[in-house]
């Protein structure tokens, strides 16, 4: 179905994804962002995933469910990780819109990321800005 | 993790982006926007070809916070960053940081850090600011 972003309204959820990290996922994760820093495991020695990894699969159901088209660009990102979470634990990554404005050729978008493990405790919230090409309307 | 002070650097990170990192993170985070991946769609941009994902890069700044300071970034870390210019395959970037700020919190101490990242040609590709909260001893 077509997205209309001019017709998103503030406040409006525009994303709500289950995933699970598996530790094949960590592991393509570390490798293409070049990190080889030593892993860090819990207290039962179970690996703990990567805090970016959480951000970036937080994302990831935004760029699908909202189409994000081709040319969209990511100007700013602020997170905020409130507990560690191991590899393999059960998320679900909730996104909403906290502002949609047309600022010359481009559409601003900001929207509200929120992170939860399975309990429903949050282990990362964020806000993402993203400017589309303002006349895009995907078919 | 030695004690740090205000005004410190942390122990800054280096690394040459490519255009298989690009695909591979494409892979790991489900972003296929054509403008990372597309030759022919990024040769018809403002940027005349592929950029790398802001994620990707902005992923060496949470590395240098767990670099130095491991586990509290896991449970306590905050990021707010601008991507202010893109990175190109074949950029090498330098991911660098210091102390700007230390204080008693109600769980702790918590230091705040300056955090860039710049490519070789002294360019900014992304600033901002990082905090995290150590338990006191």
């Amino acid at each position: 179905m077509a997205v209309d972003y001019s017709l998103l309204e503030t406040g409006s959820k525009v994303s709500d994804q289950k995933y699970t990290l598996t530790h094949e996922e960590v592991d393509l994760y570390l490798h293409a962002v070049q990190d080889d820093s030593e892993r860090h495991l819990d207290s039962s020695g179970t690996e703990l995933a990567p805090p970016m990894a959480l951000a970036a699969l937080s994302l990831r159901g935004v760029v699908i469910d909202l189409q994000i088209p081709g040319g969209t660009l990511h100007v700013g990102q602020e997170m905020e990780f409130k507990d560690a979470v191991r590899v393999g634990e059960n998320l679900r990554c909730i996104a909403s819109l906290a502002s949609n404005n047309i600022r010359g050729d481009w559409r601003f978008m900001v929207v509200n990321l929120s992170v939860l493990r399975s309990s429903g405790d949050q282990v990362m919230e964020g806000k993402s800005t993203i400017m589309l090409p303002a006349e895009n309307k995907i078919e | 993790m030695k004690n740090l002070q205000v005004g410190d650097e942390l122990v800054p990170i280096s690394k040459l982006i490519t255009m298989k990192q690009i695909l591979m993170y494409a892979d790991a985070s489900g972003d296929y926007n054509p403008i990372h991946i597309d030759e022919e769609f990024a040769k018809n941009s403002q940027f005349g070809k592929n950029i790398g994902h802001g994620m990707m890069v902005a992923a060496t700044i949470s590395e240098l916070m767990v670099r130095n300071f491991a586990d509290a970034w896991y449970k306590t870390g905050k990021m707010k960053m601008r991507f202010k210019s893109p990175v190109y395959p074949e950029d090498k970037i330098q991911t660098s940081g210091s102390i700007k700020k230390s204080e008693n919190v109600e769980t702790g101490t918590q230091i705040t850090c300056s955090v860039q990242i710049v490519r070789q040609d002294g360019d900014t590709i992304i600033s901002g600011e990082t905090s995290v909260t150590l338990q006191n001893p």
